[in-house]
């Protein structure tokens, strides 16, 4: 049996809603209660729903043989991970955003960023030689420049409009991120007939073939 | 940080003594090296990167010593110094603590773990590569794990090569053996796109890497230039003696094993068991090693975890 370990939140849906045309269905009243563990149809799955952040926890120690989380995630976590598959879901960009998009400018001395991703954003003001001091929050970002707590923000975007609605406009982007399928690396060598199965089968969903 | 009581530090006890005798009915002679010495040794041994995960401290004089993070250095610099004079080819093998910070893998790291390893100084070609093969394949079936173990084996020159061939500076190449260590298919097909050289497709298929034979003849179509070549068809040299000793069923061809191109020369491995969620082993050939301390001759040598291997045999224990 092989385990996967599901984002809960925006990524869930898309998740099984692929797994699905891949041939991985999982009955509807499992799918609507709230249990955390369910097996699918064929009993050949097992699925956990885990936050995000948990889920290159579960995978990189073996607890979970895969993964379904988006690159965000996997930037921040600096898991060990296997990531053998791009699966086009729950599409955002990281970016870094500010009231006022002169401040990167104007401001020479230290910015300070309010962000969840405290990794993604050291490593991209790091690399480009720009001081900041990471206040590091874990939700609600976007409330940080209005309050007068940071300068800029580093945050996941989709439409833009919560940006918008707080008064914030991208100043810079850092990285797209879509669910991304990640496998833990000693199930991918013992494990390796079942989840090349699974892998081919979500490539073929992908690619628009129908379900097996 | 770990104890080990009654039962668990005798089953713990027991792999390490079986361990040990596999290697003692092979010739290979213990052997104990300090556990503390000048950090200088393991960056020559093992490259900065890697030394720099020691724990390194000041002696009274200034000199910077570190807790030894491997054994491999302190034992290729013996046999290239002290065992100078010794007709070759040398075995040794020990059971001895290495001390890391700083994690590569967050499940598999501990600040402590005891290395069960052997080292085949001055042996050549695939009668070593297979000496020590062979005894990885004994010690796992003599801890009962036979039908629980896969061995993945590689040759680094096969990468080294494509990447020789297609001209990459230090920064791309990183970024190639990361992709294809990672499988991120997506971004390496990307990658490999911005190059009219079409031997990096050779790894667009991270399903088709691993595997046995046929994983090789497979890439043949693809990657044509002389030093992978010469690679694959050592490995394939390698894979027919695993056959020919019906080993075939316990290990697989992972060319997509690229995680320590620049300590390994040709052959490398990494050893997987049931129930242990990283490697529990690992080792290759590293030719370039003992030239490092002024005696260039080939090596090969691997390591198992015992504290990994530990875990999953007294977890096998309780749920039978």
């Amino acid at each position: 049996m092989i385990t996967i370990a599901i984002a809960k939140g925006r990524m869930q849906d898309d998740a099984l809603a692929l797994l699905a045309r891949a041939g991985v269905r999982v009955a509807e009243d499992a799918r609507n209660s709230r249990r955390l563990a369910l097996t699918d149809d064929s009993g050949r799955y097992r699925f956990i729903f885990v936050k995000p952040a948990d889920v290159p926890v579960y995978v990189e120690h073996g607890i979970a043989d895969c993964g379904v989380v988006g690159r965000d995630v996997l930037l921040e976590s600096q898991a060990d991970l296997l990531l053998p598959l791009d699966l086009g879901i729950a599409r955002c960009r990281i970016v870094v955003a500010a009231a006022d998009a002169e401040i990167m400018t104007r401001n020479l001395g230290m910015l300070r960023v309010a962000t969840k991703y405290s990794q993604i954003a050291g490593a991209h003001f790091g690399a480009r030689g720009i001081p900041v001091e990471i206040i590091q929050l874990s939700g609600s970002v976007e409330l940080a420049p209005a309050l007068g707590l940071a300068d800029l923000i580093v945050d996941l975007v989709e439409t833009g409009r919560t940006l918008r609605e707080n008064g914030l406009t991208v100043v810079d982007e850092i990285a797209e991120s879509t669910g991304k399928l990640v496998v833990n690396r000693a199930s991918y060598q013992l494990k390796a007939d079942a989840i090349t199965q699974l892998v081919k089968a979500l490539e073929t969903a992908l690619n628009g073939g129908g379900s097996v | 940080m770990r104890y080990y009581i009654g039962a668990e530090a005798r089953l713990r006890r027991t792999i390490e003594d079986t361990a040990m005798s596999v290697f003692a009915a092979w010739s290979y002679e213990e052997v104990i090296t300090p556990s503390v010495d000048y950090y200088d040794l393991f960056e020559q041994g093992m490259g900065q990167a890697e030394a720099q995960r020691g724990f390194r401290f000041t002696d009274n004089d200034g000199r910077l010593l570190a807790l030894r993070p491997d054994v491999t250095s302190s034992v290729a610099r013996m046999a290239a110094t002290l065992l100078s004079e010794r007709p070759r080819p040398l075995r040794f093998c020990y059971a001895a603590l290495v001390f890391r910070q700083q994690p590569q893998s967050h499940a598999e790291w501990r600040r402590e773990n005891t290395q069960l390893g052997c080292e085949l100084i001055g042996g050549g070609g695939h009668e070593a590569d297979l000496e020590v093969l062979r005894l990885a394949a004994e010690i796992l079936s003599r801890l009962n794990l036979q039908s629980s173990y896969v061995i993945t084996i590689n040759n680094v020159e096969i990468f080294n090569g494509v990447a020789a061939h297609l001209e990459l500076p230090a920064t791309a190449r990183e970024q190639l053996r990361r992709l294809i260590d990672t499988r991120e298919t997506a971004e390496l097909q990307r990658f490999i796109n911005g190059f009219s050289n079409s031997e990096g497709r050779a790894f667009l298929q991270p399903t088709q890497l691993t595997g046995k034979r046929d994983v090789i003849s497979a890439v043949r179509n693809v990657i044509t230039n002389a030093r992978s070549v010469a690679a694959l068809d050592s490995l394939e040299e390698l894979w027919t003696a695993i056959e020919s000793l019906g080993l075939a069923d316990h290990f697989e061809i992972d060319l997509s094993d690229v995680s320590s191109l620049d300590y390994y020369t040709g052959l490398s491995l990494k050893v997987f068991v049931h129930g242990a969620g990283t490697s529990v082993g690992r080792g290759g050939r590293y030719d370039g090693l003992t030239g490092n301390f002024g005696r260039a001759e080939p090596a090969v040598g691997f390591v198992l975890n015992l504290d990994a291997l530990t875990e999953v045999l007294a977890r096998r224990m309780t749920n039978v």
